[in-house]
C-alpha cells in the first residue's frame, strides 16, 4: 500500500461524497462505479491498472479542458452568426474541430514542422527518443515524429482525394438516376447493389491484387468502391426533390438534364451530402489505413500511418507504445469527424422541427 | 403464410442472382488483367514458350466463358483448383483455415451479441442519462479506431504490460476446446470491442425509433409498469430489426477478422487472403474472396429473411 493508491482511493471516494452531497446523481453513480470497478481491477491487475485509470481520467479531463477553452475562443473570435451556433456546441464537437484543425495545418505545414524528412535516414534503427528525434527512430533509423507529421499529409491527402473522386462520381451518376429514371435508374441501382454485396475490404484486396498497388490505382479503386454508397445516398436525397412542383417548372421551361442537376436538384441536396462527406471520409481513411497496414496500399518509403503500425508492430512486445502512435492518430482523427458529423446532424434534425 | 413464403422464396431468388453475379465479378476480375494469368505470374522475361507452355497448363487457351462454368462448378463442389504458388489444391489449404476463421468469429459472436442487444436495451431506455452518454462516446470511439488500434492495445495492455493473455494465438490440431479459447481470447475481444459498438448503437436506434410509437405511449398511459412495456409491447415488434443488426454486424465480423486476423497472426481465410494477394497467386485470392463474398451475402439475405419472417404485420396479413 503506497501513497499513491491512498491518494487514488480518497481522491474518488471524497469525489462520490461530493456528489452525493450535492445530490448530483448521475455523476455520483459514475465515480462511485469507478471507484468499485478500480477494487476489482486493482485486485487482478495491481497497481498498473490503476495508473492506467488515471492517465486516462488525466487524459479526457484534458480533452475536456482543451474542448471547452476552444469553444469559448472560437465563440469570441467568430463573428456573431457563428458564435451563436458555437455557443450549443457540445464539449465534444468543439474537440472534433480543434482536432481536426491541428490535423490540417500538420498536413498543410508538415515540411515547416517536420525537422526531418520523410524518407531520410537520422539515427540507428529503433533509437529510443533524444533531443533530437522526438519519439525516436523507425524500424531503417528514420525519425518517427517527421513520418507521422508526413503521414498526416499523405494518408489524409490520399483519403481526400479519393472520397472526392468517389462523390463526384456518385453524386452525378445518383442524380442523373433521380431525375432520368426509366432504364438508367433501374439499371444503376442493381449494379450498385451487386457492387455493395462484396464486401469493401475484400473488393479493394482482389482489385489490388490483379491493378497491383500503384498510388492512381490505389485512389481510383476505393473511389470505385465507395461510389455506390454515394450514389445510394445522392440517389435517394434526389429523389425526394424531382418530385416537387419547381423541378416540374423547370422541366416544362424545357431545361436539360444537366441544368436540372446543378442548378435545380443539387443546391437542394447540399446539407444531407456534406454531412455524409465527413462520415464517407471516414470509412475511405480508415480503408486506406486498413490496406496500408496490409502493406497493399501506400508503398513505402512514404510514410503513411497504417504502414506505420505495421513496420513497428515488433516493439509492441517490448512495451513500447510507439508503433500505437501513428494508430492512435489514425483513431483520433476519425473520432474527432464523427463528432462533427453527430453534432451536424443534430442541428440540421434540430432546425426541421 | 402463403404471401410470406412468396416473399421469403423472392429474397431468396435475387439472392442466389446476386451471388451468380459476384463469382462473374470475381472471375472477370482476374481476366482483366494485363496481358493474362500466364504472362502476369511468369513475368516479363519470360520466353513465349514458357508462357505458351503455362497457359496450356492452366487451360488458358479456352475461351472466358467455358472456364468460368468449369471454374463455378468445381467451386460448388468444394475444389478450387490449384494453388499457383505451391500447387496444392486450394481446397485443402482454405478448409482447416475457413474452419479456424468461423471459430473466432462464433467465439466472438457468442459473447458479443447478448452483451450489445443487453447494452442497446439499457441505454434505449436511460437515453440521455450519464450511461447513455458515456456508452455514446465510447462506442463512437471504438467504431472509429481501426481494429489493428484496438488489438494491439489489447495486446499492449493484456499481453504485455500483465502477461494474462498469449498475444500470437497460432492453433494446433491437438489443442483442447479450452485451450484454443485461451489462445484466441484476444482477436475474439477485439471483434467484440469493435462489433459490440455498432451493434449497440444500431439496437439503441431500433428501440428508441419503437418506444416513440403510439402504443408504447398508450400501453404507458394505461398504467402498465415499464418492464412490462418492454417485455410485452416493445421486445415483439423489437425482434425483426434486432435480427436485422445481429445479422448485419456478423456480415461486419467478416471484414473485421482480416485485419484482426493479420494482428494476432491467427491461421484463418483472412491471413491467408492477405499472403495470397502478395504472392499473386490468383486462384487462392479468388477462392477466399468468394467465400468471404458469400458469407457476406448470405448473412445479407438471412437478415431480410429474419426480418420478413419475424414481422407480425405480414404473419398475420389482414
Amino acid at each position: 500500500m503506497n501513497y499513491f493508491i491512498i491518494g487514488y482511493y480518497a481522491m474518488l471516494i471524497g469525489a462520490s461524497c461530493v456528489a452525493a452531497y450535492f445530490k448530483n446523481r448521475q455523476a455520483f453513480l459514475l465515480i462511485f462505479t469507478l471507484t468499485l470497478v478500480s477494487f476489482v481491477m486493482g485486485l487482478i491487475g495491481g497497481e498498473s491498472v490503476l495508473w492506467s485509470v488515471t492517465v486516462a481520467a488525466g487524459l479526457i479531463a484534458a480533452s475536456a479542458g482543451i474542448a471547452y477553452s476552444f469553444r469559448e475562443f472560437l465563440i469570441i473570435i467568430l463573428p456573431k452568426q457563428g458564435a451563436k451556433t458555437m455557443r450549443t456546441a457540445p464539449l465534444t464537437a468543439s474537440f472534433g474541430l480543434f482536432v481536426v484543425i491541428i490535423y490540417v495545418i500538420a498536413a498543410v505545414f508538415a515540411p515547416v514542422i517536420a525537422p526531418f524528412g520523410q524518407a531520410e535516414v537520422v539515427g540507428t534503427s529503433f533509437a529510443p527518443p533524444d533531443d533530437k528525434m522526438l519519439l525516436g527512430a523507425d524500424q531503417l533509423g528514420r525519425d518517427m515524429f517527421s513520418r507521422i507529421i508526413y503521414g498526416a499529409r499523405n494518408t489524409m491527402g490520399l483519403s481526400l482525394m479519393t472520397t472526392a473522386i468517389a462523390y463526384l462520381m456518385g453524386c452525378v451518376l445518383g442524380m442523373l438516376a433521380a431525375v432520368r429514371g426509366g432504364w438508367l435508374d433501374q439499371f444503376l441501382g442493381r449494379l450498385v447493389d451487386v457492387i455493395m454485396s462484396i464486401p469493401s475490404l475484400i473488393f479493394a484486396l482482389l482489385l489490388l491484387s490483379i491493378f497491383g498497388t500503384q498510388l492512381y490505382i490505389l485512389v481510383l479503386v476505393i473511389a470505385f468502391i465507395y461510389t455506390p454508397y454515394v450514389f445510394r445516398l445522392s440517389r435517394a436525397v434526389a429523389g425526394n426533390i424531382v418530385v416537387m412542383d419547381y423541378i416540374e417548372a423547370a422541366r416544362l421551361r424545357g431545361e436539360g438534364t444537366w441544368h436540372l442537376i446543378t442548378r435545380e436538384v443539387l443546391p437542394n441536396a447540399m446539407a444531407p451530402l456534406v454531412a455524409e462527406f465527413g462520415l464517407r471520409f471516414c470509412f475511405v481513411f480508415l480503408l486506406v489505413a486498413g490496406l496500408s497496414f496490409l502493406g497493399l496500399g501506400i508503398q513505402p518509403p512514404t510514410a503513411d500511418w497504417g504502414s506505420m503500425v505495421r513496420e513497428n508492430a515488433t516493439l509492441i512486445s517490448f512495451g513500447e507504445i510507439t508503433p500505437l502512435i501513428p494508430a492512435a492518430a489514425i483513431a483520433l482523427l476519425t473520432v474527432s469527424i464523427n463528432f462533427i458529423v453527430d453534432w451536424m446532424l443534430y442541428l440540421s434534425a434540430g432546425l426541421k422541427d | 403464410m402463403k404471401d410470406v413464403f412468396g416473399i421469403v422464396a423472392k429474397r431468396l431468388g435475387l439472392g442466389l442472382v446476386t451471388l451468380l453475379i459476384v463469382s462473374i465479378i470475381i472471375f472477370g476480375a482476374v481476366e482483366m488483367l494485363p496481358g493474362d494469368l500466364a504472362q502476369a505470374v511468369l513475368g516479363q522475361s519470360a520466353t513465349p514458350e514458357t508462357v505458351e507452355a503455362m497457359r496450356k497448363e492452366l487451360g488458358l487457351d479456352r475461351p472466358a466463358p467455358v472456364r468460368y462454368l468449369d471454374w463455378l462448378k468445381g467451386a460448388v463442389t468444394g475444389d478450387f483448383g490449384t494453388s499457383l504458388a505451391n500447387k496444392r489444391p486450394v481446397a485443402e489449404q482454405i478448409g482447416p483455415r475457413f474452419a479456424n476463421t468461423l471459430f473466432l468469429a462464433a467465439y466472438a459472436a457468442v459473447i458479443a451479441v447478448p452483451l450489445s442487444i443487453g447494452l442497446g436495451i439499457m441505454a434505449a431506455l436511460y437515453r440521455n442519462s450519464v450511461f447513455d452518454r458515456v456508452a455514446n462516446v465510447a462506442t463512437l470511439t471504438s467504431i472509429s479506431s481501426p481494429e489493428f488500434f484496438v488489438g494491439y492495445i489489447l495486446v499492449l495492455f493484456l499481453a504485455v504490460l500483465n502477461p494474462l493473455f498469449p498475444s500470437i494465438s497460432s492453433l494446433s490440431e491437438d489443442m483442447t476446446l479450452a485451450q484454443k479459447l485461451e489462445r484466441t481470447f484476444l482477436p475474439a475481444l477485439t471483434l467484440v470491442l469493435v462489433v459490440t459498438a455498432h451493434m449497440m448503437r444500431m439496437t439503441r436506434a431500433a428501440i428508441i425509433n419503437l418506444l416513440a410509437s403510439p402504443y408504447i405511449e398508450m400501453a404507458r398511459l394505461k398504467g402498465v409498469p415499464n418492464w412490462r412495456v418492454i417485455t410485452h409491447h416493445a421486445l415483439p415488434n423489437a425482434w425483426a430489426p434486432v435480427i436485422n443488426v445481429v445479422a448485419l454486424n456478423l456480415a461486419y465480423l467478416i471484414t473485421g477478422v482480416v485485419l484482426v486476423e493479420v494482428v494476432f497472426v491467427y491461421p484463418g481465410i483472412g491471413q491467408l487472403l492477405v499472403d495470397s494477394v502478395t504472392a499473386r497467386d490468383f486462384p487462392v485470392v479468388q477462392a477466399s474472396c468468394l467465400i468471404f463474398a458469400s458469407t457476406f451475402i448470405i448473412l445479407n439475405l438471412l437478415a431480410d429473411v429474419g426480418a420478413i419472417l419475424t414481422n407480425p404485420r405480414l404473419r398475420h396479413p389482414k
